[in-house]
Parts: structure tokens; C-alpha cells; sequence
């Protein structure tokens, strides 16, 4: 990748510099409508305004330097178990309220040990159905989580 | 007398059954945390600080510290015997350690590091016990102006302190003060930040943060390649250390425990940093610097002491000013936050009994793991055979319910794959989070006394340099970051880095 070329680029941190003024952008747009106020009486939208800003302006000089610093890879990644993560959690965080305890958790505990590229059925189907039943007796009836326990 | 008194207190607090349930709780979880590789302390109390929220307020600060300074002490084990650090501050202890572990003084090593461990830690207590009260009765002469200086300071601080790039941390620390803005800002009603969405009206919950950043994202990487394990060397052999090894180890011990318990105090700072600074220290003092990184019993007492002393003396600032130096006390604060307390100067005068009982029960769970640790040594090995594919289930599930149970929605847990996203890609991009959760915590109280202070000044900001506590601060901070563009302090702080990165 950039290790065998001879332009000066620093991957991680021409990321770092994109999400900082992403970020920042984003939170000058989601402000626009505060007012801003003065010193000595600060609107809502003064430190908001003033802290994106600053972020911009880093995330910019971060990105300009990384073009004069020496080349340095991203490294090997892989976004697959991310992903599967994701979809898990996200399956939880939907079926929680309407679908209960016992559905939800499953859906996460097999969704998400496929993260691992080593899972193996047999330990997935084991592992899950133990850790719904222990949860259903630590978090519902005794931390008193208020979550349905079935969908009915 | 009265010191005696308010220890009384503290141990009266700390010895209730049910107090010592959790200390004991804390200090096994810790120890189970630190042995095993792929998750960590921080990791581990953001996914349990829900959890907390069920428990009694000192209950939950007694189990979360036992944590931390737990995951001290299991960390070295694993990175003696398999070369393996459980945790980045137990990194420097396994040069020394594994080498002495391959020369089958393993026992010794496992000896000397839960020993020095233990000494560091009463020593540290005892700091913290008398540095409290000092401290806080000083805290309680500050003004709005003072506070911000005081936030200010310790954000900065704790980005030169941190691992990696300064510029960076600092941007990290905007991103966090301006996610703490998100919400009703409560000077003028107006909503901020929300996106129109009124799940956010009360803001971004701290325990979202903290679990998306700490504990989605540490997944996702530690998922990314098929997991190393180290082989257990060699047998452990004889525990108890030879009368050469003893002489040899004391002074380290010594200069680890002083080197820990001052770093640990400082913003950024706590185990990893004081671990470093101990392991270079002894090696420049040692008559036989060569003998370092092939089993010098000094290299390994002096981080072990470092990072425990480091560990219990980052609970000062916190406890005492109510300002946390990295993220592990950023999180002890957001559990006080759901119990309702607000760190402090004031929580020393108003809570006696949660300071001292926290205190008590410090230098209780420290002579716990002492037994936790040498004992029971072959447990602790044999659970480093546990495979990651089996644990991280649990570890999602731990994450998932318990955001959901903060409020009771869904909404929670959606919000925390966002930042379970964007703790990935700040990995891959360099970033530390650490900075972020920092900022996040501290926005709040930046904000308000940056408002009043400018209000009650009619909008000079010279009121910040007129007031004279104030003005130190800002004077050490900004000569923190001058020194940060000095060219040789710069060399050597890569340096130190660079050699903590291997």
C-alpha cells in the first residue's frame, strides 16, 4: 500500500484530520438556528459554535501535515466482524421493547458470535442459550430490568 | 485525632458485609480482567457501569475501583508467565518478568510483583487519605474562573500525557465537549445539537458513550485477526523469592511506589505512564544496566510497584477537585453522576462516608488480592485457556442490557453502535478515545463556569489571569504546551512512547 510509493502520506491521519472536520461541519450545521450570543452573555450556541470550529481548524492542520509527514499505512484491517456487530446490535436494540428479553438476546448472541471467524454452531447454540437463560435471572428478576420478557 | 477518627469512619464504612462483598467482587473481576488478554479495565467498568446503578452508591465505587487497581495485578501475571501483557500497564513488566519466568524463577517474579504491588498500593492510600482532605479544603475557595482554568488544565494536560499525538488529543477533546453540549442547555431552554430528535433532549448518555467507545469498538478490533495466545513457558517454581532477590527488588519497590503515586496524581496520568517512567528509571540507576530485559528482578518490582501506586493515586484529583485525569476516572464519575453525587471538594465535607469508606476499602482490596493472586496463582493460569470466541458473547450481552437499562429503551442501544463505529474508525485513524470521554465529562462543568465567570465580568475575559489561582494554572498549562514545541522534549517523549509501543 502507501509503503512501497514514495509520496508523503500519513493514512491515519488524514482520517483522523477528515473525521475531525466531518464532525465538526456537522455540528456547525446542526447548530446553525442557536444563537450565538456574546462574551458576557453567552447564547446556546456559542461554545458549540466555537468548539466545531476548533475542530475544523485541527482536523484541517492535522490533515495538511499529513501530507509532510512520512508514509504510514492504515494497517490490515477488517471490517467484517464490525459489521456483523453492527447488525446484531442493532437487531437488539429494535426487537427489545415490542419482541422481549428472550428473542432479542438470542437474535444478538447468535448474530454476534458469527463476529468470530472461528464460531463454531454446536458452541454458539450452548453459549447462547445459557447466557439468555442466566441473563433472563440476573438482569429481569433480579436487577429488575424493566424489559418484556416474551413477545406476548 | 480527628485523622483517626474519619479513618474509623472509613473502615466502619468499608467493613459492612455487604461492602466487602464488593470489594471482593471488585478485586476478582479485576484480577479475571487482567489475566485475560482482549479486554481490558476500562472496557470492563464502562459495560458494568449500568450495572452500578442497582447497586448502593459506595457499594458501586468500591466494586469499580477494585477493578482498576484488580486488573494491576492480573495483568503482571499473564505478562510473566506467557509474555503476555493483560494490560498496557503490565507491557513493560513482561520484558524482565518473562525473561526471569524462561529461567524458571517465574515464582519469584509473580512474588515480588504482587508484594510491591500490595506495598505501593497502602502507600498510595495512605497519600490519598491525607492529600484528600488538604486538597479539597483548598478546592473549596474556587470560583467559576478557577474551575475553568482547573478544566482547562486538566484536558491539556492529559493530552501531553497521553499516548500518541498531542494535536490529535486535543481534537478529540472538542469532539467530546461538544458532544456533551448535545440536549436542552439549561441557561436558555433552547435544544442543542439534537437533530430534531427528542430521545436526545436529555443529551447523550454517558454509559453510551463509554460502552460504544470502550466496549463495541474493543471488540470489533480484537475480532479482526485470528487471536494469538502465548505458551506458558515453564513451571512457575518456588513463590517465594530468594534473599538475593529481595536485596535486589526493595529499592526498586521504593522508587516505583514514590514514581506512582506522583505520576498517577497528574492529569493523563495513572498506571500505564507511571510503569514507563519506573521501568527507565530503574534501568539509568541500576549498577548492571545490562542485565535489564534479561530478568533483572528490579524491572519488574519497580513497574509492578509503579503501576499499582499510579493506579490508586489517579483517584485524588478526581475525589478532590472533582476533575478525572484519564478514563477510567472519567467513568468513576459518571457512576457517581447516576447515584446523584457530584465529585468534588464538597463530597469530602457533605459524604465523609463515602470518601473514607472508598479509601478503607482500597487498602481492603489491596491485602485481598495479595490472596487472590499468590494462592490461587494456578487458577488464574489456567483461565487464560479460555477462548475469545466464548467470552465476547457475554461481553455484548453485558453491553447491550445494560444501556438498555439506564432508560429503558431501545433508542440507547441504537446510539450505541454509532459510537461503537466511530470507536473503530478512531483506532484505525490513531485517535485516542480517551480525550474524548474526558472532554465529554467535563463539558458540562466548563460550560457553566465558563458562562458565570464571564457573566459576573461583564465579558472580560482578563479574569482568568487576574485571579491569582487561576492564572497558575493557565500559566502551567500553557507552559506544558511550550515546552510540548521544544524540539529535544518532543524527541523524548516519542522516545518514551515509541519504547512503549513494542
Amino acid at each position: 500500500m502507501a509503503g512501497s510509493s514514495n509520496l508523503k502520506r500519513d493514512y491515519p491521519d488524514i482520517l483522523a484530520g477528515a473525521v475531525m472536520i466531518g464532525l465538526g461541519a456537522l455540528g456547525l450545521w446542526a447548530g446553525r438556528d442557536l444563537r450565538f450570543g456574546t462574551g458576557a452573555a453567552m447564547g446556546p450556541g456559542f461554545l458549540p459554535d466555537v468548539l466545531c470550529g476548533m475542530l475544523i481548524a485541527i482536523g484541517g492542520y492535522v490533515l495538511l501535515k499529513a501530507f509532510a509527514k512520512p508514509s504510514e499505512a492504515i494497517g490490515e484491517s477488517n471490517i467484517k466482524p464490525l459489521v456483523i456487530l453492527v447488525v446484531a446490535i442493532a437487531g437488539f436494540a429494535f426487537l427489545a421493547e415490542g419482541f422481549g428479553f428472550v428473542v432479542s438476546t438470542i437474535w444478538l448472541l447468535v448474530i454476534g458470535s458469527l463476529a468470530d471467524q472461528d464460531s463454531r454452531w454446536k458452541e454458539i447454540a450452548i453459549s447462547a442459550l445459557l447466557l439468555t437463560v442466566f441473563g433472563a435471572f440476573v438482569f429481569i428478576y433480579g436487577l429488575g430490568v424493566q424489559m418484556p420478557m416474551l413477545p406476548f | 485525632m480527628a485523622f483517626f477518627d474519619v479513618l474509623m469512619l472509613g473502615f466502619s464504612e468499608a467493613l459492612t458485609p455487604t461492602n466487602l462483598l464488593f470489594c471482593f467482587i471488585g478485586a476478582l473481576l479485576g484480577t479475571l480482567i487482567g489475566v485475560l488478554p482482549g479486554i481490558g479495565p476500562t472496557a470492563t467498568v464502562a459495560i458494568l457501569l449500568p450495572v452500578t446503578f442497582f447497586l448502593p452508591p459506595l457499594g458501586a465505587l468500591i466494586m469499580l475501583a477494585g477493578i482498576f487497581y484488580g486488573a494491576q495485578y492480573g495483568g503482571s501475571t499473564t505478562a510473566i508467565l506467557v509474555n503476555l501483557p493483560g494490560e498496557a500497564s503490565a507491557v513493560v513488566t513482561a520484558i524482565d518478568g518473562y525473561q526471569m519466568a524462561r529461567k524458571g524463577r517465574a515464582g519469584a517474579a509473580l512474588a515480588i510483583a504482587a508484594l510491591g504491588s500490595f506495598f505501593a498500593g497502602t502507600v498510595a492510600t495512605i497519600g490519598l487519605a491525607i492529600a484528600g482532605p488538604t486538597l479539597s479544603s483548598f478546592a473549596l475557595s474556587f470560583g467559576p474562573a478557577e474551575y475553568v482554568s482547573l478544566c482547562i488544565f486538566g484536558l491539556l494536560a492529559a493530552t501531553i500525557l497521553a499516548h500518541g499525538s498531542v494535536v490529535k488529543a486535543i481534537g478529540m477533546v472538542c469532539l467530546g465537549l461538544v458532544l456533551g453540549m448535545v440536549g436542552i442547555d439549561v441557561n436558555s431552554g433552547s435544544t442543542r445539537l439534537t437533530f430534531g430528535s427528542t430521545e436526545l433532549y436529555d443529551g447523550i448518555d454517558f454509559v453510551v458513550i463509554a460502552v460504544g467507545l470502550f466496549g463495541v469498538a474493543e471488540i470489533a478490533s480484537n475480532l479482526e485477526f485470528k487471536e494469538a495466545r502465548g505458551v506458558l513457558q515453564s513451571t512457575i517454581g518456588r513463590l517465594w523469592p530468594t534473599r538475593q532477590e529481595f536485596k535486589e527488588s526493595w529499592a526498586a519497590v521504593l522508587r516505583g511506589t514514590a514514581v506512582g503515586t506522583i505520576l498517577g496524581v497528574l492529569p493523563g496520568g495513572g498506571a500505564t505512564l507511571s510503569a514507563f517512567s519506573a521501568y527507565s528509571v530503574e534501568k539509568k540507576l541500576s549498577k548492571t544496566p545490562e542485565k535489564f530485559g534479561h530478568g533483572a528482578i528490579a524491572g519488574v518490582a519497580g513497574p509492578e510497584a509503579a503501576n499499582n501506586a499510579g493506579a490508586q493515586s489517579s483517584f485524588i484529583p478526581l475525589l478532590t477537585l472533582g476533575i478525572p485525569s484519564n478514563s477510567i476516572m472519567a467513568m468513576m464519575l459518571g457512576a457517581m453522576t447516576i447515584h446523584g453525587i457530584t465529585p468534588g471538594p464538597s463530597v469530602i465535607q457533605n459524604q465523609p462516608e463515602l470518601f473514607w469508606g472508598l479509601v478503607a476499602s482500597m487498602w481492603l482490596g489491596n491485602a485481598m488480592l495479595l490472596v487472590i493472586n499468590l494462592p490461587l496463582i494456578g487458577i488464574w493460569v489456567r483461565l487464560l485457556k479460555v477462548p475469545y470466541r466464548l467470552l465476547f458473547p457475554a461481553i455484548l450481552l453485558f453491553c447491550c442490557i445494560g444501556v438498555y437499562s439506564v432508560n429503558n429503551r431501545g433508542f440507547d442501544v441504537a446510539l450505541v453502535i454509532l459510537f461503537g463505529v466511530l470507536g473503530y474508525i478512531l483506532r484505525k485513524a490513531k485517535c485516542e478515545a480517551g480525550p474524548l470521554l474526558l472532554g465529554f465529562v467535563l463539558g458540562p462543568l466548563l460550560e457553566t463556569n465558563l458562562r458565570r465567570a464571564l457573566l459576573l465580568s461583564q465579558g472580560d475575559p482578563l479574569v482568568f489571569v487576574e485571579r491569582p489561582i487561576s492564572a497558575a494554572l493557565l500559566l502551567v498549562t500553557a507552559g506544558m504546551m511550550l515546552t510540548l514545541i521544544l524540539p529535544t522534549i518532543r524527541r523524548g517523549r516519542k522516545e518514551a512512547f515509541e519504547a512503549s509501543e513494542d
